[in-house]
């Protein structure tokens, strides 16, 4: 077993991180469950890739993610930063100051109430036998109610949170009179960070995670990189580049559509740019593999036949960010074959390092990738659709090119839970042999391709969002024939959905890297440019903008080879 | 105006109202703080909004905690913090002194003194003040043997305005020798050479220190010892696991059996660095009864971990990049890059090592060691607020410690230098100023009694009573401070109530700048989308 630690930094990464656990704790919940569909038990993933077990001082066990979210403070809701549902704020009341004895003032903020949800979870950990019998059909209105209240209103990422995380695991920034909803761009979190030596406690928390690691494959680090928090993260990146020199880091940047409105004025415009060109820079200089996720609009986006998504609300938007990121960590976790043994249920085992390696050390050394999934995804075996299962694929990475054909592109295709026309799961070879002929089919094919394969579909646990369209099956099939105009779906209709993503270097990804690079020279670097003063806000010297061009130039060499031969002469 | 033209959503506030909202955000700010200050001052019990909880009885925490949204609040607050970040106390003070300078002020300014005479006022009252300091500061000569009493003093009376009684006198001698511990003659004091460890267990009279280190991780091996007596420790940064070398990178294996034959190649490395730790092992401790123990920054994994095990050492995996440093002061030795050239010089030496295991945590102690340099303070506590809260503790009373050692001075407690300060300014400074300027001295030295005043409020003794008592004892040429109990006059002297004497300066230094700072401000203009928020 190879372990893999995961870190969330900021608010939006922390909703998808949210929703990519209850994906796992759901998949723990049915592997046990005799009830639930076989798949989930004989193509178990391996969890133990993602979680520790542990005990409490009391000596109850526990499983929980190995992970490290870091978010403002106030972000956890009504979940204390221990990790637990905390306890009600009356018993402040009773709790004796021991360490002083002369008057205590107690002043008690309001407290966040806890959702329908979240009650039901406390009422099922306090009787965990009423559960499972009883009244099926009540319990089917309840879980209505549940939904439906999620829907109306998620304000905190731990809303709709079921999974039990470790004491170590939330930290909560702690920024004097900072107000973290103008936490918008880089500089505004310069300070933050150094202040009072949170990167020092950030740092130990991650070490408790990977000290107890035998064989850490890599970190997989999620950021949201649309404020002051991709500088926080940048900062912990340095760290761990320097405490964990081998590892291999692999970092999303993710987005909420919200946060890429159209900005008032020049003068923001331009903060964003510069902004979006700072972090960039910064954050690719840590990490092994970068993967932008983010599109302008999930409502618009090519998904929308299927898939019903309000852009406004990050409940919806993460969702779909985790679901990929779900099926990117997949085949960190399958079973290691030996050379020649074929395994019924997957096949594509890869570690962090090795994707890291695929992806950016070959072809055209970039690393930099897209990432593009179908959700979900189309019947493979289906003769009509059949090479279309590329042409299927779209991406969550934002400002790419639509020109697809890269000779010397690579990239890795992970496909689970993949049923044919009538419903029935595909076995792992008819899964192989469709891609091949996919691929076969084309006319410029990947320089080189990784397939992973797996049984197991996404599972939808309970409180994932209903943003499934009515032409969507119990078990994410595609309906031929459905109702028109039906309401959305949700958990309670679908069980499971297929997927398909593909992380792929390639040169579509040019215009999103050559818009950082041009907006840092224009507005940075050029003589008498508007942001440098900008920069300057942020601390960032002349020299240090210089470098930051020059990196982000560099991340442009390998699309251009022929550059190569003139920036080493200096 | 003009303004208004360019902007006409701007707010302009004038002169006498943009003076107020500055007094009165002050003034707000001091309320706040107020009941915090001395060792009779409330606790603060902060419950959030998931019911997780806080308890704070330093300024400075409380001031972080707050979410203060008024601008010049703000101001202040950050001024107060950056005493806290340079001298390590005195927060309160400084928000109370800032306070009352403005409601002094702002008596004079009703009266219609123009805010400049005052400002001109506080810098002739600063600058004496600070001279005077200078003559009523208690000089300590620390020397090779420092005065280990008047450290004591000084911790305690810095641990007993945060801690109650019993814990902060057990506290004291923990600070004070932590301190020693770690100093260096000649040598600025490395606080962070302290390591301060914290156990969720047992009470909080239970915190000790430890001479030695105790480090939050113990051994991954079921088999390794658990205790061990006269220990080398090997201190090092030597990854012993197996990883995939980068230079490799771009090699290829067209058959399993190549791969294995890479693999093993690598795995070999790896095992070569733990036979050279074994050899040492095997040089050093070769037919006697005495221990080896790895301690290493970088990880080691479970072959490694076999072979170390198998030869009766202990090793402890990913310590903290600042443990490396406090282990070397504590055992000797040197921290190691590479295992090429060991040697016995390279260890440490610690007569015990042993793991304490509570749940899923473990301890590993690192103790009697020889001549150490670095030492950990371990705070026990029965719940996660009240560890905070001792931790916040021990922290200042480190600072104050350390701070005495390096000013080489304590000030007399309990209010006697405000009190002696006062008298110094209106009977001998106030004469040589000439004009309306002698207002602003005047409402300076009123203002530094702000301290001694809360003190007794905080005891709940009439403040008048109090004020006019200490200046009768101090006119007759007596040295008083507040007797927090009784309300009489005692001598700071024999109670060994002492405060800081860069902290005291830095509240007078910092006090008035941020202050006349404030007065000056004759106009206040809203504009910025980002001050129109609501509050």
């Amino acid at each position: 077993m190879r372990e893999v630690v995961t870190v969330q930094v900021g608010g939006f990464a922390n909703y998808v991180g949210s929703h990519f656990w209850n994906f796992q704790d759901e998949l723990l919940g049915l592997a046990d469950d005799p009830g639930a569909d076989p798949v989930f038990k004989t193509a178990a993933l391996d969890m133990d890739v993602l979680y520790r077990s542990g005990e409490t001082h009391q000596g109850v066990p526990t499983f929980c993610p190995r992970l490290v979210s870091v978010g403002p403070r106030g972000s956890l809701g009504s979940l204390s930063s221990s990790g637990n549902l905390g306890q009600s704020s009356a018993a402040a009341d009773q709790i004796n100051v021991v360490t002083w004895s002369g008057n205590v003032t107690r002043s008690v903020s309001k407290p966040h109430g806890r959702n329908l949800f979240l009650q039901s979870l406390v009422e099922e950990a306090q009787s965990p036998s009423t559960s499972n019998d009883g009244n099926n059909s009540l319990k089917n209105v309840e879980d209505k109610n549940l939904i439906e209240c999620l829907e109306n209103g998620v304000n905190f990422w731990t809303d709709y949170s079921k999974v039990q995380y470790h004491p170590q695991s939330l930290y909560e920034l702690h920024g004097s009179w900072t107000d973290f909803d103008k936490f918008d761009n880089y500089g505004s979190a310069q300070q933050v960070v150094s202040e009072w030596s949170q990167i020092e406690e950030m740092n130990e928390r991650l070490r408790f995670f990977v000290e107890e690691c035998d064989h850490i494959q890599g970190i997989q680090f999620i950021v949201d990189d649309s404020g002051g928090f991709s500088s926080v993260a940048a900062q912990f990146l340095e760290n761990i580049a320097d405490d964990y020199t081998n590892t291999p880091v692999l970092l999303y940047c993710v987005r909420d559509p919200v946060t890429l409105g159209s900005s008032r004025n020049q003068r923001e415009s331009i903060t964003r740019s510069l902004h979006d060109a700072v972090s960039f820079s910064k954050l690719s200089s840590f990490c092994n593999l970068m993967v932008p996720i983010g599109p302008p609009s999930l409502s618009r986006s090519y998904m929308s036949p299927f898939l019903h998504i309000q852009d406004e609300k990050p409940f919806h938007s993460s969702a779909i960010c985790a679901a990929a990121i779900h099926s990117v960590t997949v085949p960190f976790r399958l079973q290691r074959m030996g050379p020649s043994s074929d395994l019924a249920h997957s096949s594509g085992y890869l570690d962090i390092g090795e994707l890291v390696h695929l992806l950016s050390d070959q072809g055209r050394q970039n690393m930099v990738t897209t990432l593009d999934v179908a959700m979900p995804a189309p019947s493979l075996t289906d003769r009509d659709a059949m090479g279309n299962i590329v042409m299927k694929l779209h991406s969550l990475t934002p400002e790419i090119s639509d020109q697809d054909e890269d000779p010397y592109s690579v990239e890795s295709l992970v496909v689970h839970g993949a049923l044919d026309r009538g419903g029935q799961r595909t076995s792992i070879s008819q899964v192989k042999d469709s891609i091949c002929s996919a691929y076969e089919g084309r006319e410029t094919k990947p320089k080189f391709s990784h397939l992973a394969v797996s049984l197991c579909p996404l599972p939808i646990p309970l409180p994932f969002p209903s943003i499934f369209r009515s032409n969507i099956g119990r078990h994410g099939e595609i309906l031929s024939n459905h109702p028109e105009g039906a309401q959305p779906k949700g958990s309670l209709d679908i069980e499971s959905i297929p997927m398909v993503t593909r992380l792929r270097s390639s040169s579509v990804i040019l215009p999103f890297i050559e818009r950082r690079s041009g907006s840092l020279q224009k507005h940075g670097v050029a003589r008498g440019a508007i942001g440098s003063q900008v920069l300057r806000d942020w601390g960032f010297g002349r020299e240090e903008v210089e470098d930051m061009g020059e990196h982000l130039a560099k991340l442009l060499l390998p699309f251009h080879p022929e550059m190569d031969l003139t920036s080493d002469s200096d | 105006m003009s303004l208004r033209v360019l902007n006409p959503n701007a707010e302009v506030l004038n002169k006498s109202a943009a003076l107020h909202m500055n007094i009165n955000a002050a003034k707000g700010l001091q309320d706040v703080l107020k009941t915090n200050l001395g060792p009779k001052g409330t606790i603060k019990m902060l419950v959030g909004g998931a019911g997780d909880i806080k308890l704070t009885k330093d300024g400075n925490t409380l001031l972080k905690e707050m979410q203060i949204q008024n601008p010049t609040a703000i101001m202040i607050a950050r001024t107060a913090v950056a005493q806290d970040d340079t001298s390590g106390d005195g927060t309160t003070s400084t928000v109370l002194f800032i306070g009352e300078l403005m409601k002094q002020a702002e008596r004079c300014i009703d009266e219609g003194t123009h805010p400049r005479f005052l400002v001109d006022g506080f810098d002739v009252a600063k600058r004496a003040t600070l001279e005077f300091l200078e003559k009523f500061k208690t000089p300590v000569i620390m020397g090779d043997e420092p005065d280990r009493e008047i450290l004591k003093m000084i911790a305690r009376t810095t641990l007993r305005t945060k801690l109650y009684e019993g814990l902060a006198d057990q506290l004291t001698d923990i600070v004070v020798n932590a301190v020693l511990c770690i100093r260096k003659p000649d040598e600025p004091i490395d606080l962070f050479m302290v390591e301060i460890m914290h156990m969720r267990h047992k009470f909080d009279v239970d915190t000790r220190l430890v001479e030695g280190l105790v480090l939050d991780h113990g051994s991954r091996h079921p088999d390794m010892k658990r205790r061990a007596e006269n220990c080398y420790i090997l201190t090092c940064n030597v990854s012993l696991e197996y990883e995939k070398s980068e230079i490799n990178a771009g090699f290829f294996y067209s058959s399993a059996d190549q791969r294995e034959k890479m693999v093993s190649a690598e795995r070999r490395q790896v095992d070569e660095r733990v036979k050279r730790i074994i050899e040492l092992k095997n040089k050093v401790c070769a037919g006697s009864d005495k221990n080896f123990v790895v301690i290493n920054q970088k990880g080691i994994d479970p072959p490694s971990l076999d072979l170390l095990s198998r030869a009766g050492i202990i090793a402890l995996r990913r310590a903290k990049r600042r443990n490396m440093e406090r282990l070397v002061l504590a055992c000797g030795g040197e921290a190691v890059n590479s295992v090429d050239d060991l040697t016995e010089d390279c260890l440490g030496w610690a007569g015990l090592v042993y793991e304490h295991v509570l749940g899923e945590e473990k301890y590993t102690f690192v103790e009697n060691v020889k001549n150490p340099r670095s030492c950990t303070i371990l705070i026990k506590g029965p719940n996660d607020h009240t560890i905070a809260q001792i931790k916040d503790a021990v922290r200042d009373g480190l600072r104050s410690v350390k701070n005495t050692v390096e000013d080489e001075a304590v000030v007399l407690g309990a209010g006697a230098f405000e009190v002696a300060a006062k008298k110094h300014l209106i009977d001998n400074v106030k004469k040589t100023v000439k004009g309306r300027a002698q207002l602003g001295v005047e409402a300076f030295a009123e203002a530094l009694l702000v301290i001694p005043k809360t003190l007794a409020q905080n005891s709940g003794l009439d403040t008048q009573d109090v004020i006019v008592s200490l200046q009768n004892e101090h006119d007759r040429g007596l040295v008083v401070g507040l007797n927090h109990h009784s309300g009489e006059p005692i001598d700071p002297q024999m109670e060994g109530i002492f405060d800081n004497y860069s902290v005291k300066r830095q509240i007078i230094n910092s006090g008035p700048i941020i202050s006349s700072q404030l007065l000056l401000v004759d106009e206040v203009i809203r504009a910025g989308r980002n001050m129109r928020k609501p509050t």
